[in-house]
C-alpha cells in the first residue's frame, strides 16, 4: 500500500544519533512560579526540534535556558553530554534568532552578519568577508551587505538574523518565534526556507513557536508544552494522530473531544451474550467486540449515545513515545490496557473524520454556523448540547446526521472508575 | 590571534564589568561613604563614647527645630500643632529650610508647567533649541547665578536701573526670601519643564482621540487622559526640586546671608567654627529628611514606571494660528505674558552679570573689572586667589572628574537597568550623593583623607586637588547615570542577548552594541559631569580653603567684595570656559547618529 510510505515520517535522526542538547530535570522558577517545571528532553544532532505551546507555557524560557540567557533553578542542561548550566551564552556555540531579530541598528547588514566572527575564526578557513558573502547568499540576500538594517523588510531582517546566527558556525541554532512579526503568506514561505537551510547545513535546531501548524509543518519532532511541563514529544504526525493527552488533542489542530464511560459488552469476545447470572459479572467482562467489518471495537456511552471506538490491544508506551514511529504506531488507538465496563474514557475525532450520513456512530446534530475557509467549510454543530466541529466540502444547514469510523477515534484518557489513572 | 591570547582576552573581558563595578563601589566608599561616615559619626561619638546627647540637645533646641522642638521636650503633639498654627510661630533653621524648599518647589512648578505646555503642545521656530536650552540653568554654577541675581535684583542692579529710568520706586530684593525663591525657580523650573514636556510628548494621541470619540470634551479629555500621565512627571520634578532646594547652599549664602540661613549654611558655619559634633548632627537631620523624600519618590517612580513605547504624539498647535479666535488670542496673550516673565527670571540674571562686568556703578562702560583680574594675576600675593590658576584648576578638575564620573555612571546605569538582582539596592546606594550635603562630603574628605587616615600603621593622605576631583566625580556621576540609563533601558534586551550568543562577553556587548546606541546620552553625561565640576562650589570651598587648589567658583566668591564688578568679570570667564567646554565635548563626541 502506498500510504505506508507517504505516511512514514521524513528522514530524520534516528535513535542511534547522539544527543546534542539535553534537559535533565530542568526547573526554572521566577519567585514562586515555575516557568519550566522538571523537564526532561533530548534533542538529537541534526534534528529540527520544535517546542510548541500556548503563550506563557514556558517554551521561550526553555529556549533561553539552552542559549544560556537563564540559568536553571534546578536540574542540568547538557550539550553533547557536557553540563553547560553555568556556561555564559558567549561560550556555548549557539546561534540565536530572537522574536524581533535584534539586528544591531548601528551596523550594516554585513557587519551584523560578521559580528560573531570578531570572536571566532570563520569555519572552513575562509576569510571573514567570504563567510559573510556565503551566508548572505544562503539566505538569498546577496548584494545586501552594505545596507542599513532599518531599510529592510520584516522578512529580510529575519533572514539577516538567521545569517548572523549561523555565521560563526554554531553547534545549535535556536529560533524564538521568528515568524510572529510576519504576515501569513510570508510566514509560510520563510518557514520552508528555514527548513531547507537547516537541512542543507544539518544543524541541530530548536525552534519555539505558539503556532501548531508551523510546528507540524517543519519539525522532525515536536514537544508540546503546557504550564512548564512537556505534554508530549513525538514526530508531528504522531502528535497529530495520537495525541498523548486531551490538552495535546485540543491544542494541535481542531478536534472533537468526547467524554464517556465504557459500556458493558453487548457480546463477549466469543460472541456469547453475557447472560445475567452468568459466570462472569458484567464488570469483569471485556467489552471488546467486533464490528460489522470484523474489527475490534469498544462501546462507549457518551451522553445518550453509545459510540464504538476501535481497540487494537492497547499500547503502553504511548505517552513516552520518543523513538521510531511506524505507520502502525501512528494509527494506534490509544487505549492503555484492557478496557473494562465502567472505565472513564476520553477520545477525540478530527473534524475531517466526521462524515455526513455515515453508517457508524451516528449523531443527530443541528447546524449552528458554517465558516467557508476556501478548501473546506468548517461546520459547527450542536449535538446533545455540546459543540461538534466537522469539515465538509459543501455547506450544511438544518439538521444532519454525522458519523465516524471507530478507527478514527483516538483515546486520550482512559482510567478505571475509581479514578486511578490507567494510562501510565 | 592565537588561542592562548584569545582565551586570556576572554577571561579579562568576562571580568571587566565585575571589575568596573568593584572599582565604582570602591571609589564611592573611599571618597563618599567613608568620609561622610566619619563626619556623621561625630554626631553620636563624643570623646570616644557613643552618645545621643548632641542629637538630643539639637532636637530640643527651638533655634533649630522651632516649635517642633517642643515635641522632643515632652509636649503633646496637639499643643505643638496649635503653636505651629499660631501666627507668631518659630520655625527654626530646619523648619525654615523646609518652608523655603516647599515654597521654592511651588514657585518652580508654577513657573515650569506653562513652559512645558508651550514646549509640548506648540510648534514654532527654535522650539527644539529652546527645549535643549532648558538643561542649561541646571548646570550653571550656582555662585555665578547668585552673582547674576545680585547684579539683577541688588540695590544697584538692572531692575532698579530700569525702575528708576521709568520713574518707579527702588526695590531691594536682596537678602529676602523672594530673591531666594526666584533663584531656586531659576534652577528648578526648567527641570520641571523638561520632565513634564517629555511626559506630555509621550502621551499617545490615539488615547485622547478615543476619549473624544467616547463623548469627552477637550477639557474632560485633558483631565481624564492627559493629566494622569503628567502627574508622575510633575511629582518627580517636584520631589527633586524639594531635595535640591532643601540642601541649597551657595544661593542662600550669597542671597540670604546668615539672616536667612538654611541647614546647609549652618552646617558650614558650625564646621567653620570647628563645632563638628553639632555640624554633623545637623547634617544628619538634613540627610534623613532629604533621603526620606528621595526614597518616597523612588518608591513612587517604581510604582508608576511606564515602559517606553512608541506613541503617536499629540499634534502641535502653531504659535501663530491660522485663525485668531478669541480662545486662540487669549491663549497667545497668556503665552506672551509668561514669556516676558520667564525672560526676567532666566535671562536677566545672566545678561545683568555680563552687563555689570563691563559697566561702572554710574552706568558707563568700562573694562576695569577685567583689568582687575589681570592685575591680580600679575601682582597678587601668594595667599590671594588669582584668576589663571582658578581657570586652569577648573579645567583640569573638570576633565579628571569626568574621566572618573563617566565609567562610574555607565556602570551604575548598566546595573540599575540590566541586572536582575540588587538593582534597587545599587540604585539607592549610588544615588545617595544626590541627597547628601556637599558640605559634609567636603568636610569628610578634608578631615578623612586630606588630613590623612591611619590604616594598619600606614598614614594615607591624598592631595587636596585629588580630593576635589573625587568630590566632583561623585557629584557628577549621578547625572551620567541619569543621561545614560534611560537610553539603556529603552534598548531591547535581545540586542545584548544576540551579541552574547554570537560570542561577545558582557563587557564587549556593552562597548560594541549598547554604548554606540546610547552615545548621545554618554556625550551628554560627559558634558554634565564637566559642567557640574566647573560649577561645584560647596565641597570645593571646604577643600580648597587655604590651598592653591581653588577653582573659578571659589574665585568668584572671593572676589565678591564691596564692588560686584570683579566677581561678575570672573563669572563671565566661568561662563565662557564652561560654554567652550560644552562645545569641545560635543565635537569630541563626534558624529552621533540619531536613532
Amino acid at each position: 500500500m502506498r500510504s505506508v510510505t507517504t505516511e512514514a515520517e521524513p528522514t530524520r535522526p534516528g535513535p542511534d544519533v547522539p544527543i546534542a542538547v539535553e534537559f535533565d530535570g530542568v526547573t526554572k522558577r521566577y519567585g514562586e512560579t515555575a516557568a519550566v517545571d522538571g523537564v526532561d528532553l533530548a534533542v538529537r544532532e541534526g534534528e529540527f526540534f520544535t517546542v510548541v505551546g500556548p503563550s506563557g507555557c514556558g517554551k521561550t524560557t526553555m529556549l533561553r535556558l539552552v542559549a544560556g540567557f537563564e540559568a536553571p533553578t534546578d536540574g542540568r542542561v547538557r550539550f553533547g553530554g557536557t553540563d553547560v548550566s553555568g556556561v555564559p551564552p558567549e561560550a556555548r556555540d549557539v546561534g540565536v534568532v530572537l522574536q524581533n531579530y535584534a539586528l544591531f541598528p548601528h551596523l550594516t547588514v554585513g557587519e551584523n552578519v560578521g559580528y560573531g566572527l570578531r570572536f571566532s575564526a570563520p569555519p572552513g578557513g575562509v576569510s571573514r568577508e567570504e563567510r559573510i558573502g556565503t551566508l548572505l547568499e544562503l539566505v538569498d540576500l546577496p548584494e545586501m551587505s552594505d545596507r542599513d538594517p532599518e531599510s529592510l523588510s520584516g522578512g529580510q531582517k529575519q533572514r539577516v538574523a538567521i545569517a548572523r546566527a549561523l555565521a560563526p558556525g554554531p553547534d545549535v541554532l535556536l529560533l524564538d518565534e521568528p515568524m510572529s512579526a510576519l504576515d501569513a503568506r510570508l510566514r509560510e514561505r520563510l518557514r520552508l526556507q528555514v527548513r531547507s537551510i537547516q537541512r542543507s547545513l544539518g544543524i541541530t535546531t530548536v525552534y519555539v513557536t505558539h503556532d501548531q501548524e508551523e510546528a507540524l509543518s517543519v519539525s522532525d519532532r515536536v514537544a508540546v508544552v503546557r504550564d512548564g511541563s512537556v505534554a508530549q514529544v513525538a514526530p508531528p504526525r504522531t502528535v497529530y494522530r495520537r495525541p498523548a493527552s486531551r490538552f495535546v488533542a485540543e491544542f494541535v489542530g481542531d478536534n472533537n473531544v468526547f467524554e464517556g464511560v465504557v459500556a458493558a459488552g453487548a457480546t463477549s469476545p466469543e460472541g456469547v451474550a453475557p447472560a445475567t447470572g452468568g459466570v462472569a459479572s458484567a464488570a469483569e467482562a471485556e467489552p471488546v467486540e467486533n464490528d460489522s467489518d470484523g474489527r475490534q471495537v469498544v462501546p462507549v456511552d457518551v451522553r445518550d449515545a453509545t459510540l464504538a471506538v476501535a481497540y487494537d490491544g492497547g499500547s503502553a508506551e504511548r505517552a513516552s513515545d520518543e523513538g521510531v514511529t511506524t505507520a502502525a504506531d501512528a494509527n494506534g488507538t490509544g487505549w492503555s490496557g484492557t478496557p473494562r465496563p465502567g472505565d472513564r474514557v476520553v477520545f477525540c475525532v478530527r473534524p475531517q473524520h466526521l462524515q455526513v450520513e455515515r453508517a457508524q456512530n451516528r449523531l443527530r446534530a443541528g447546524v449552528e454556523s458554517a465558516e467557508f475557509l476556501g478548501e473546506t467549510t468548517r461546520v459547527h454543530l450542536t449535538w446533545s448540547g455540546r459543540q461538534v466541529v466537522l469539515s465538509s466540502e459543501e455547506p450544511l444547514s438544518g439538521s444532519v446526521t454525522v458519523g465516524f469510523d471507530p478507527r478514527d477515534a483516538h483515546v486520550v484518557e482512559h482510567a478505571a472508575p475509581d479514578g486511578t489513572a490507567d494510562t501510565s | 590571534m592565537s588561542d592562548t591570547s584569545r582565551r586570556l582576552r576572554d577571561r579579562v573581558e568576562r571580568r571587566a564589568l565585575t571589575a568596573l563595578t568593584a572599582a565604582t563601589v570602591a571609589v564611592l566608599v573611599v571618597v563618599f561613604y567613608y568620609p561622610v561616615g566619619t563626619v556623621l559619626v561625630e554626631a553620636v561619638v563624643v570623646d570616644g563614647r557613643l552618645t545621643l546627647a548632641v542629637f538630643a540637645d539639637l532636637l530640643r533646641d527651638p533655634f533649630y527645630l522651632g516649635e517642633f522642638a517642643r515635641l522632643f521636650t515632652g509636649e503633646g503633639p496637639v499643643a505643638v500643632a496649635r503653636a505651629v498654627a499660631a501666627p507668631d510661630r518659630r520655625l527654626g533653621i530646619v523648619g525654615f529650610t523646609a518652608y523655603q524648599a516647599v515654597l521654592s518647589t511651588i514657585v518652580s512648578v508654577a513657573l515650569g508647567l506653562p513652559a512645558a505646555y508651550v514646549l509640548a503642545r506648540f510648534e514654532f521656530p527654535g522650539r527644539r533649541t529652546l527645549r535643549s536650552v532648558t538643561i542649561l540653568p541646571f548646570v550653571l554654577p550656582s555662585i555665578m547665578v547668585a552673582v547674576g541675581f545680585v547684579a539683577t535684583f541688588g540695590r544697584n542692579g538692572t531692575l532698579n536701573a530700569v525702575l528708576s529710568a521709568i520713574g518707579g520706586p527702588r526695590v531691594d530684593l536682596m537678602f529676602s526670601l523672594e530673591a531666594i525663591l526666584i533663584a531656586h525657580a531659576f534652577y528648578n523650573a526648567p527641570l520641571v519643564a523638561r520632565v513634564t514636556t517629555a511626559a506630555w510628548e509621550s502621551v499617545d494621541a490615539s488615547a485622547v482621540e478615543t476619549a473624544r470619540s467616547l463623548g469627552a470634551g477637550p477639557l474632560r479629555a485633558f483631565l481624564d487622559v492627559v493629566a494622569p500621565q503628567l502627574y508622575p512627571a510633575v511629582l518627580t520634578s517636584a520631589a527633586l526640586t524639594f531635595v535640591f532646594t532643601f540642601g541649597t547652599f551657595p544661593i542662600v549664602l550669597a542671597l540670604g546671608g546668615f539672616e536667612l540661613a538654611t541647614v546647609e549654611v549652618f552646617v558650614y558655619r558650625l564646621a567653620r567654627d570647628l563645632q563638628y559634633a553639632e555640624a554633623a548632627a545637623l547634617a544628619l537631620v538634613e540627610l534623613v529628611i532629604a533621603l526620606g523624600v528621595l526614597f518616597a519618590y523612588l518608591r513612587y517612580e517604581a510604582a508608576t514606571a511606564v515602559s517606553s513605547r512608541r506613541a503617536r504624539p499629540l499634534p502641535r498647535k502653531l504659535l501663530w494660528p491660522d485663525a485668531w479666535t478669541p480662545r486662540a488670542l487669549a491663549e497667545r496673550a497668556g503665552i506672551v505674558t509668561y514669556a516676558g516673565f520667564a525672560a526676567v527670571v532666566f535671562f536677566a540674571p545672566i545678561a545683568s552679570m555680563v552687563l555689570a562686568s563691563v559697566t561702572t556703578a554710574d552706568g558707563s562702560l568700562t573694562l576695569d573689572h577685567y583689568r582687575f583680574l589681570l592685575t591680580r594675576q600679575q601682582t597678587g600675593a601668594a595667599f590671594q586667589v588669582r584668576p589663571w590658576p582658578a581657570v586652569r584648576n577648573s579645567v583640569l578638575f573638570a576633565g579628571a572628574s569626568a574621566m572618573v564620573a563617566l565609567p562610574m555612571g555607565v556602570v551604575v546605569a548598566v546595573i540599575t537597568t540590566r541586572a536582575s538582582r540588587g538593582r534597587s539596592l545599587v540604585g539607592a546606594v549610588a544615588m545617595a550623593p544626590f541627597a547628601v550635603s556637599g558640605i559634609v562630603v567636603g568636610l569628610g574628605l578634608l578631615r578623612g583623607l586630606v588630613f590623612g587616615v591611619e590604616v594598619a600603621g600606614w598614614r594615607i593622605a591624598v592631595a587636596g586637588s585629588a580630593a576635589i576631583v573625587a568630590a566632583h566625580a561623585v557629584a557628577g556621576y549621578p547625572f551620567v547615570v541619569r543621561t545614560v540609563a534611560p537610553g539603556l533601558a529603552s534598548l531591547d534586551a535581545s540586542l545584548v542577548e544576540s551579541a552574547r550568543a554570537l560570542g561577545a562577553s558582557r563587557a564587549r556587548a556593552l562597548f560594541d552594541i549598547e554604548l554606540p546606541l546610547v552615545w548621545p546620552g554618554v556625550v551628554a553625561g560627559a558634558a554634565f559631569a564637566v559642567a557640574i565640576s566647573m560649577g561645584e562650589f560647596t565641597a570645593t570651598v571646604v577643600l580648597a580653603t587655604g590651598t592653591d587648589a581653588y577653582t573659578m567658583p571659589v574665585a568668584i566668591e572671593r572676589f565678591i567684595g564691596r564692588r560686584l564688578g570683579p566677581a561678575t568679570a570672573m563669572g563671565v570667564v566661568l561662563l565662557i570656559v564652561t560654554g567652550v567646554s560644552f562645545l569641545v565635548i560635543e565635537r569630541l563626541g563626534g558624529e552621533v547618529r540619531d536613532y
